[in-house]
């Protein structure tokens, strides 16, 4: 069956399937064992420590050996856990973080066994749709291994976590649609094509910002790292979790966050495209040498993870909830209605660059101007309430104004009755004990 | 072949070498039987029987996860309209702005009454 | 009606998705505990979707799983939230007769569904839906042109929907502040001017047989520290005593 547009698709034989199949579910697990032991050296050399260095050369096969240990440790299931979902909840992970590379280009057609055909599993009209879609699957993991624990730090952190992806998730789907509107399609390899002479990360500056900010806070990694804030939960939803089914967690988490990368360069860096100077060669397009370039974007993207683990401290959960549902949504939206506008004006009226320019920046200040206006208005409203509510409590709370019997108001003070003061610190006193 | 097939090899793989890992564990690991080990982790005290306020939760979760389904509804319109924008053109960004501007009032509605803030 | 017939690979699909399908509907309806009732469900939803995608409707299939997820996830939360974490479903009739009448209903409901449906699409063609996606150029295409064309008024008035649902999820869930939420300063400020301990208190359980947050620390003169064990664990009287042996093993182990 040929798919119109997407002559190369599902046209393959079963043996390049397999082979591709193969080779992404190799790639996905040397990148995961290379990112474990790179994110280990490149924080210990943050903070002035070596880092594992004493496993193979240069300490590579560190996590390898790591994941046998793994293996050879003793599994605790603990007695409150319900069974079924127990077991379920690392395997969804870990399957999902696998399934969701099936649409990542890696290049551009090329001859494998004798036969042409592109360096990507797979491709249809909706496939970053279905990132997102597995992406959301992933998620059950971790609720359902939260809940299925029967333990309370477990549970909290598997709560967190829903919260924070459902919250970071949506910034992240606002991020995609000005991409897709310029590469009128949403299909991985047609965006990676429409990149051809700029990459959306230039033209599109504001959603490639907003979606790698979103990325930190979906892969719940630092500072986003509230699931598993050690400080607060112990680990987060795989606190009783150990051995190989805690092995898949973590598995799950470093594919997730190639994922993303992967998504990131798809989106906003020309995929597998040369960039500048190496495009200047003739052959930089051609063949398998994209995967390199492709490999180098990507881990620019899994290096920044791990500075931005090295250095930013974790923030306060209604910080981070601000930021996601205050922040990032409505800049997302402004600059959605913007991208649209400027596409308008420019597919529909004969207009000048220098014009496009001119009232973008004045939108801007007025923008800003609003803003000042606005956030000088809440302070002053902010004080004004700060004053009556000292005045409240300043005054004394009188039980029976204006005759009839009435509840404190904001900030004052009830004074209990004789008995009720002497009932409330007996039991004052019995909780402190 | 369709251009699914792919995904659903690579998925039972990755299901095939997940059950896997998961089946091994309790063959290879060492097994050890100790009362305290397989107590829920609390820190060391002996577990809460039960769980905190009753087992039940913040309500505030309920306020995010339907301000999420909200927007999520909102997005998926979005892409269909970013797809075809360029056929619609003005009359399109005007529906779209319609629409944008009706989900924030009621965006606004809860900012007001500080319905995003967390505590 | 015109029918087309289903390939092979098709009709296994197919068969295999229907019948998680309903298995999913069943255990939705027949599970005790309400959490495995959600997740049912979200079995249910994900193989409608690739039933959806299987009918060349990928757009739609993506949108089930992203939204359908999301939603299913709400109702998980509600879950855990209104009844609890452990909760299960008492069988106790509260309505007189409710059981019958269900039943009845819901039968009523299948059967108008099926008539309504089925006397609709009769006399309609079935050409199935790659031919309608070629005409717009893609399956995206053809349903932003329905929507944003055909349905616009449909379209514009599900924003009316989505107010009405987060409105009510504030009117529901909210709770209003009377005072002043106090900042990370103004409580250290308190700290540090009232009466209490205005650094960290004691560690518990440091030098105890049981190493937990419910035995108390020693002081140096082996006099257990009270303000090192957390009031709720007081409250609930979960304190553990100091062995005395522990002490006099301390006091050993320091002369030697």
């Amino acid at each position: 069956m040929t798919n119109g547009q997407f002559g190369f698709f599902g046209t393959d034989p079963w043996g390049i399937v397999i082979v591709k199949v193969l080779g992404i579910f190799a790639l996905l697990v040397l990148l995961t064992l290379f990112t474990i032991w790179w994110e280990r050296r490149v924080v210990s050399r943050m903070q002035n420590r070596i880092g594992p260095n004493r496993v193979g050369p240069f300490g590579l096969l560190q996590s390898l050996m790591d994941g046998f240990k793994l293996a050879l440790k003793e599994e605790i299931v603990p007695k409150g856990v319900h069974l079924a979902v127990y077991w379920i909840a690392p395997i969804v992970s870990a399957t999902m973080a696998f399934v969701a590379f099936a649409v990542i280009p890696f290049g551009p057609v090329v001859e494998m066994f004798g036969t042409y055909t592109p360096l990507q599993l797979t491709d249809f009209p909706v496939s970053v749709l279905y990132v997102l879609a597995i992406a959301s699957i992933g998620i059950y993991g971790i609720v359902l291994a939260g809940w299925s624990s029967g333990s309370i730090y477990p549970l909290l952190g598997s709560l967190r976590s829903s919260a924070q992806m459902i919250s970071y998730e949506i910034a992240m789907g606002l991020s995609f649609v000005a991409v897709f509107l310029y590469a009128g399609s949403m299909s991985t390899s047609e965006i990676v094509t429409a990149q051809q002479p700029v990459w959306f990360a230039v033209i599109l500056l504001p959603s490639f910002l907003i979606y790698v900010t979103a990325m930190v806070g979906e892969t719940n990694r630092a500072p986003f790292d509230l699931p598993e804030a050690e400080g607060e939960l112990v680990g987060g939803f795989h606190t009783e979790y150990s051995s190989m089914k805690f092995a898949l967690f973590f598995l799950a988490e470093y594919i997730n966050m190639v994922t993303v990368s992967a998504l990131a360069t798809t989106l906003f860096l020309g995929g597998w495209q040369a960039p500048w100077p190496l495009s200047l060669w003739e052959g930089a397009n051609t063949g398998y040498w994209p995967i390199l370039w492709w490999l180098a974007k990507v881990q620019i993207f899994i290096f920044i993870f791990i500075w931005l683990r090295g250095t930013l401290p974790r923030l306060r959960y209604d910080q981070f909830m601000k930021f996601g549902w205050k922040v990032l949504i409505p800049v997302s939206i402004a600059w959605i209605l913007i991208v649209a506008t400027a596409r308008v004006v420019r597919n529909e009226m004969t207009i000048s660059t220098t014009q496009i320019l001119l009232s973008g920046g004045i939108v801007i200040a007025l923008l800003l101007v609003a803003s000042w206006l606005l956030q000088a208005r809440a302070d002053r409203k902010a004080d004004a309430k700060e004053q009556e509510f000292a005045e409240a409590q300043a005054r004394p709370f009188d039980a029976m104004a204006g005759g009839y019997p009435v509840p404190p108001m904001p900030g004052q003070q009830a004074e209990l009755t004789t008995r009720r003061a002497t009932a409330s610190t007996t039991t004052q006193e019995a909780i402190d004990g | 072949m369709n251009v699914y097939t792919p995904i659903l090899v690579l998925g039972l793989l990755a299901f095939g070498f997940a059950v896997f890992s998961a089946v091994i564990a309790p063959i290879t690991g060492p097994k050890r039987y100790n009362r305290a080990k397989v107590d829920a982790y609390e820190c060391g005290i002996e577990p809460t029987l039960q769980p905190i306020g009753g087992g039940r939760f913040p309500v505030k979760y309920y306020l995010t996860a339907m301000l999420f389904i909200v927007f999520d509804i909102e997005i998926v319109f979005l892409y269909p309209w970013a797809v075809a924008f360029d056929r619609m053109a003005v009359f399109g960004l005007i529906e779209m702005v319609l629409f944008i501007v009706t989900v924030l009032v009621v965006y606004a509605y809860v900012w007001r009454r500080r319905g995003l803030e967390w505590d | 009606m015109t029918f087309v017939e289903a390939n092979t690979g098709e009709a296994v699909v197919f068969w295999i998705c229907a019948i998680l399908s309903v298995a999913g509907a069943i255990g939705l309806i027949t599970s005790r505990k309400a959490v495995h009732s959600a997740l049912w469900m979200a079995l249910t939803m994900i193989n409608l979707a690739v039933l959806y995608i299987a009918n060349s409707a990928p757009f739609l299939g993506m949108v089930q799983i992203i939204v359908y997820t999301g939603a299913v996830m709400m109702l998980f939360l509600f879950v855990l939230m209104v009844v609890g974490v452990d909760a299960s479903d008492s069988l106790i009739e509260t309505i007189k007769g409710q059981r019958w009448a269900a039943i009845f209903l819901g039968l009523t409901l299948t059967v108008v569904l099926v008539w309504g449906i089925g006397s609709a699409l009769a006399g309609v063609p079935a050409v199935g839906l790659e031919a309608a996606n070629r005409e717009d150029g893609g399956n995206v295409q053809g349903i932003a042109h329905l929507i944003f064309t055909d349905y616009l008024i449909v379209f514009e008035v599900t924003s009316a929907l989505l107010i009405t649902a987060a409105m009510g999820a504030m009117v529901l869930a909210h709770r209003e502040h009377w005072q002043p939420k106090p900042t990370q300063a103004e409580l250290s400020q308190a700290r540090f001017l009232g009466a209490g301990h205005p650094g960290n208190l004691p560690g518990p359980g440091t030098f105890a047989r049981h190493n937990a947050v419910d035995t108390p620390g020693l002081l140096p003169d082996g006099t257990p520290a009270e303000v090192s064990i957390p009031g709720a664990l007081k409250a609930r009287g979960d304190v553990q005593p100091v062995d005395i042996e522990d002490v006099h093993a301390i006091e050993e182990a320091d002369s030697l």
